[in-house]
């Protein structure tokens, strides 16, 4: 009797401490980058209105709703845990030399937003998925507030 | 398919709505202002058709449109006229948010397109943008 037992007990294995940390899922990846661009986009948009203070009345409130995203979007990390969120500004591209220039890289990088974004929704779960296309509707708005700016300088 | 096909559902009962919407919206506004309304009217057609044959390709019935709609607010001139024709674009974002949720790539990604439509045109008709359009207030 007592060496089935030993035999059972010997194929228990404990937990293994020195294991490396479970991987992060492709969903919580996904967020994790969506967080990140969030942070690019807001650094371009806070040196665009330091350089170009006219274009404040118009690019604050978009930052604003960047700011907003980005907010969301941590809120949303809850895997795996300590992992600490992304806080860094990971492309600091040079600014445009005119307000003009300005306002199209802006729109540009709204653009690749929102196609950035769509790329996302497949494999989110259904609440991040809205999340998501929510955030690429108001980037799409950015890409026409600034559409319209730029059409009248 | 059923959670795909009320979701669809609520699109459709929303360009319904729009399309009505829009008929008392282009009744009091004039000039350029009515010429958007009648543009915006004729995509929601589009929209309304499109939805109607999704929905007859998953074999399932349209649902109608009503033969009239409570308004949310009275419209007695261009302002409040405007200001409906933003409150339809945000209902009819709030639906395609809906059909999001629904676990296929395809209709997600139709949905998300429909979205960004109308919340350009939420904007254009009320000068605002919004961080989360179609999400409640509550989530976002």
């Amino acid at each position: 009797m007592t060496f089935p037992l030993f035999l059972a007990l010997s194929a228990c294995k404990g937990p293994a401490v020195l294991s490396a940390p479970p991987s992060v899922s492709p969903q919580t990846q996904s967020l994790l980058r969506a967080v990140t661009a969030e942070h690019n986009l807001i650094w371009i948009y806070n040196k665009a209105i330091a350089a170009y203070s006219g274009l404040a009345p118009t690019l604050a409130p978009l930052r604003a709703e960047h700011q907003a995203h980005l907010a969301q979007l941590t809120a949303r990390v809850i895997e795996p845990p300590g992992k600490q969120v992304p806080g860094t500004v990971t492309v600091k591209p040079a600014l445009g030399a005119s307000q003009g220039a300005v306002l199209v890289q802006l729109r540009a990088a709204e653009q690749a937003a929102v196609k950035t974004m769509m790329t996302r929704l497949d494999g989110a779960s259904p609440s991040l998925a809205q999340l998501y296309a929510s955030i690429a509707a108001s980037e799409a708005t950015h890409v026409s507030v600034l559409n319209a700016r730029a059409g009248a300088r | 398919m059923t959670t795909q096909v009320a979701a669809l559902q609520g699109a459709l009962a929303a360009e319904h709505a729009a399309v009505y919407g829009y008929g008392v919206v282009g009744a009091v506004l004039g000039g350029r202002a009515q010429a958007d309304a009648r543009a915006d009217w004729t995509a929601h057609q589009v929209a309304r058709d499109t939805l109607v044959s999704m929905l007859t390709g998953l074999g399932a019935t349209p649902v109608a449109a009503s033969p009239a709609y409570a308004l949310p607010f009275a419209v007695t001139n261009a302002q409040s006229a405007e200001e409906l024709a933003a409150t339809i674009e945000n209902r009819v974002t709030q639906a395609y948010l809906a059909l999001v949720a629904v676990n296929s790539p395809t209709l997600r990604a139709f949905a998300a397109q429909a979205m960004q439509v109308s919340a350009n045109r939420a904007v254009a008709w009320s000068g605002a943008t919004q961080a989360f359009p179609g999400l409640p207030a509550t989530q976002a």
